[in-house]
């Protein structure tokens, strides 16, 4: 979802915008409240107002499928908001209903952004809304809507007047000064008011009937005799909201109220949104209040500036920029063989404030992983349901903030494996107490941040990988290679990630169509990311990924073959090593090198030789090994000397060379040094895959 | 895309004007509204597992724009760089891409002389050359730049 914020942004797309942060917002919610098996006060109160505003700004937008079913859940929560003691066993019923409508408004609000329209009929989930409503209605006491109600005003910050008699309001309204004609402005409000009552009276009656009323109405005011449909709240904002009210006060029996005329009254000391109809359309002044938390104490304030993202990749290209002059003007050639103190130290000086430029700049466009955790709650609690499965989803170090490209990426895969976990690995309830688990299923995601990168595992406690299920589902498609004995566990869990391959015996609903693990390495391949898989049958699996952190700017080590310049990222670095015989190096029976060291045996790779170059140094004995690693694979990168270490900003080839694999061949971009060279950045990754 | 898209107001004095170059004995011409400027030789980092004629890549002014020898890339013998050799910047498509040449002669307008169709080449060679332009003494071989990078520009 683009949450690109700006001022100029059509109405259509801030109402995505807003709609697509209420509508997590009331996931949220619902997902806290379910676990906790409670609404609290609080959380009704947020879910009218979340559920008012969508139907509101979706009204004004002329989307009736999306404002109906707002209305609709907003009925509910009305009623549920009166008499919280209605809730009690219907609790599960609300939240899937709600949850029902919160789906249906998000779909609704996709289609909208994609194809800018948004025509679904919502009438089957309205239905049940109103069933239920209904049933909530007449399951309620009138003793207890009247005992309730102070409770709810007590509780709920909204100031509340209590009914005068079984739920009947008073309430007497004053029109403007010199408005004219206010016994005809009375039977409009009265008409605007009939279908919100299920009861109305007034005094005088008819006004419409006798202009002569005028005088009385003008004394006296008008008063209004009604039992509210929902609450007295929605009868308060109609009257606030019509033209040319001064002022109302709600008459109970001996307390009394008076209110500010409308305006003021509504932004300041009310908690719920105005009407929609008095919410100016494009200044969005009272929607973005109502979208803004009320209770000021449970949140903290914040304050956030939304920004256009493009604005934040050109700062960061600009900081880039800087990074390579500053190098260029430090190492520059004419200072060579000087002796320059202050210059050393006032280079020394801007060096730490690029560096905290970068660090600064970097911090901007990190987000916390947590929404994403999030929306794994959801799948997790949607999955049970379905699948009669009962499981956990425990989230750890949600809080970790990856780059806002990379946190996009994520989603995907993420909703992919935590399906797969769900449908796959965690066994039903009653084969979970066979094999002496616990009843409920827990899978865990949690991220951390290790040196340069993110590792994010998915693990869970369900029946492992099965490796001759697997190796039996390779055969078949002929994904062996060599004899089944001879591959290593690691490889055979593996091989899930090839595409096409789907262990299940049937395609669900949910996964088992075979397009699952290629597609979430792929995704995550794309941001330079890793995926690897540890299993214990019968215990459980795990995923781990890694990501690096950010994908700009990298910690390389500069190194030469023949006449060209290497960047290799220190992260994929495990030792350098000067060899000073021959003894440790063994050939296979192709003939490749390999090389003994720390009781491994690693493949040489020869970097002249892979990539066509001339170059002097062809003794082992002469250049530099380098042990790297990525993921799984390790081996030994031969070149010719190391220059040192440096941070670079990575540049993609140019689209020129779209055409060719650098990619492949462990190319993954390039980055232009101090001194206007241009240097190649390797990727272990790639290079490995060569390999093996 | 302005660049490339013939008789936009901005390019009205560029179209019909080539800037002919030498290569061998041969002077060539592309047409004024593909080139961008003309650099001396600068160092050229050579890229792995591209074809022959793409050089690899320079750095200009921070900017990685690709190189491509022209030599090879019509199928000449190649010819160590001397101080005459430039590299002449064309933009296509969005894409900056550096020729080299031999060097570079002069600009000639279209309207000083008379431009015939190339001969029928044999359907197998690859043929760049869009037309032959006669300049009193000297023939001119127009190089077609879309057929000229179509390899690299088809995906």
């Amino acid at each position: 979802m683009p949450m690109d914020f700006d001022p100029n942004m059509e109405p259509m797309e801030l109402l995505v915008y807003e709609d697509t942060t209420l509508l997590n917002q009331l996931d949220q919610i619902l997902l806290d409240s379910e676990k906790s098996k409670d609404l609290s006060h609080e959380n009704i109160n947020e879910i009218f107002r979340i559920m008012h505003t969508i139907k509101g700004s979706a009204a004004m937008m002329g989307l009736n499928g999306i404002s109906t079913l707002a209305h609709a859940v907003e009925d509910v929560f009305a009623i549920i908001r009166e008499t919280p003691e209605a809730l009690v066993g219907v609790a599960e019923q609300i939240f899937d209903l709600v949850f029902q409508a919160s789906d249906f408004l998000k779909s609704e609000i996709e289609s909208l952004q994609n194809t800018g329209e948004a025509n679904e009929d919502p009438a089957e989930i309205v239905t049940e809304l109103h069933a239920l409503a209904a049933a909530l209605k007449s399951g309620e006491q009138p003793e207890a809507a009247a005992s309730a109600a102070p409770d709810a005003a007590g509780a709920a910050s909204a100031p509340e007047a209590g009914p005068a008699e079984e739920g009947v309001y008073h309430i007497r309204v004053f029109f403007e000064d010199g408005c004219e004609l206010e016994n005809v402005r009375a039977f409009v409000l009265m008409t605007q008011l009939k279908d919100l009552c299920d009861e109305l009276d007034s005094d005088p009656q008819h006004p419409e009937t006798d202009s002569s009323l005028c005088a009385g109405i003008r004394a006296n005011g008008f008063l209004v005799k009604c039992r509210p449909a929902t609450s007295v709240e929605d009868i308060c904002h109609t009257i606030e909201s019509s033209v040319n009210v001064a002022s109302y006060e709600v008459l109970a029996s001996e307390k009394k109220e008076a209110r500010a005329p409308a305006e003021q009254a509504a932004s300041s000391t009310q908690t719920q949104a105005p009407a929609p109809a008095a919410a100016p359309p494009a200044k969005a002044g009272s929607s973005a209040q109502a979208a803004s938390p009320a209770p000021a104490a449970a949140r903290p304030m914040q304050s956030l500036i939304s920004v256009n993202q493009s604005k934040l990749d050109h700062l960061m290209d600009l900081v880039g920029e800087i990074v390579t002059t500053e190098s260029m003007v430090v190492n520059n050639p004419d200072l060579r063989g000087l002796k320059l103190d202050n210059y050393t130290k006032s280079a020394r000086e801007l060096r730490k404030l690029t560096d905290e430029l970068q660090d600064v700049v970097m911090s901007m466009r990190m987000v916390p992983l947590t929404g994403v955790f999030q929306k794994m709650n959801r799948i997790v609690r949607d999955m049970c349901k379905k699948l009669g499965k009962k499981a956990e989803l425990a989230t750890i170090g949600g809080e970790t903030e990856v780059d806002k490209t990379i946190n996009e990426v994520l989603g995907d895969p993420f909703m992919h494996m935590v399906r797969n976990s769900m449908d796959h690995a965690i066994e039903l309830p009653e084969e979970r107490i066979a094999a002496g688990k616990p009843e409920t299923g827990t899978i865990t995601l949690s991220a951390q941040n290790v040196g340069g990168e993110i590792v994010i595992t998915i693990s869970d406690d369900g029946c492992g990988l099965n490796r001759e299920t697997i190796l039996r589902k390779a055969a078949s498609n002929g994904l062996l290679m060599k004899p089944e004995e001879e591959y290593s566990d690691r490889e055979v869990y593996g091989m899930i990630m090839l595409p096409g391959f789907s262990t299940n015996k049937e395609v669900t609903e949910f996964s088992g169509r075979g397009v699952g693990m290629d597609v979430v390495q792929k995704n995550l391949e794309k941001v330079g990311g890793s995926i690897s898989i540890d299993s214990t049958p019968g215990k459980g699996t795990t995923f781990t990924i890694k990501i690096p952190l950010t994908l700009a700017i990298v910690d390389g080590m500069e190194l030469v073959v023949g006449n060209t310049l290497f960047t290799l990222p220190i992260s994929s670095i495990q030792q350098n090593l000067k060899l000073s015989d021959t003894t440790q190096l063994v050939h296979d029976s192709n003939g490749a090198e390999m090389l003994l060291t720390r009781g491994e045996c690693l493949p040489v790779i020869r970097l002249h030789e892979l990539y066509g170059l001339e170059t002097k140094v062809t003794d082992l004995t002469e250049g530099i090994l380098i042990l790297i690693n990525s993921g799984h694979k390790s081996a030994c990168l031969f070149v010719d000397e190391l220059i040192g270490e440096q941070q670079v900003v990575v540049k993609p080839f140019p689209a020129f060379f779209n055409k060719y694999p650098l990619k492949q061949i462990g190319l993954s971009g390039c980055s232009i040094l101090g001194d206007g060279v241009i240097s190649l950045i390797l990727d272990a990754g790639n290079l490995l895959a060569q390999y093996n | 895309m302005a660049s490339n898209t013939p008789r936009t107001k901005v390019n009205d004095d560029l179209v019909g004007r080539y800037l002919s170059f030498n290569i061998g004995e041969s002077l060539y011409g592309i047409e004024l509204q593909y080139i961008i400027e003309i650099v001396s030789m600068e160092q050229i980092t050579v890229v792995p597992s591209l074809p022959n004629y793409i050089l690899g890549i320079m750095n200009l002014r921070g900017k990685v724009v690709p190189v491509i020898d022209i030599r090879l890339k019509l199928n000449q013998e190649p010819r160590p760089f001397d101080e005459k050799t430039c590299i002449i910047i064309t933009q296509i498509d969005e894409m900056q891409v550096g020729l080299i040449v031999d060097s570079v002669a002069e600009v000639l307008s279209s309207a000083q002389t008379e431009k015939m169709a190339p001969p029928d080449m044999p359907a197998s060679g690859e043929n760049y050359i869009s037309s032959i332009m006669h300049f009193e003494d000297k023939v001119v071989l127009c190089l077609d730049c879309e057929k000229f990078f179509s390899s690299e520009l088809k995906m």
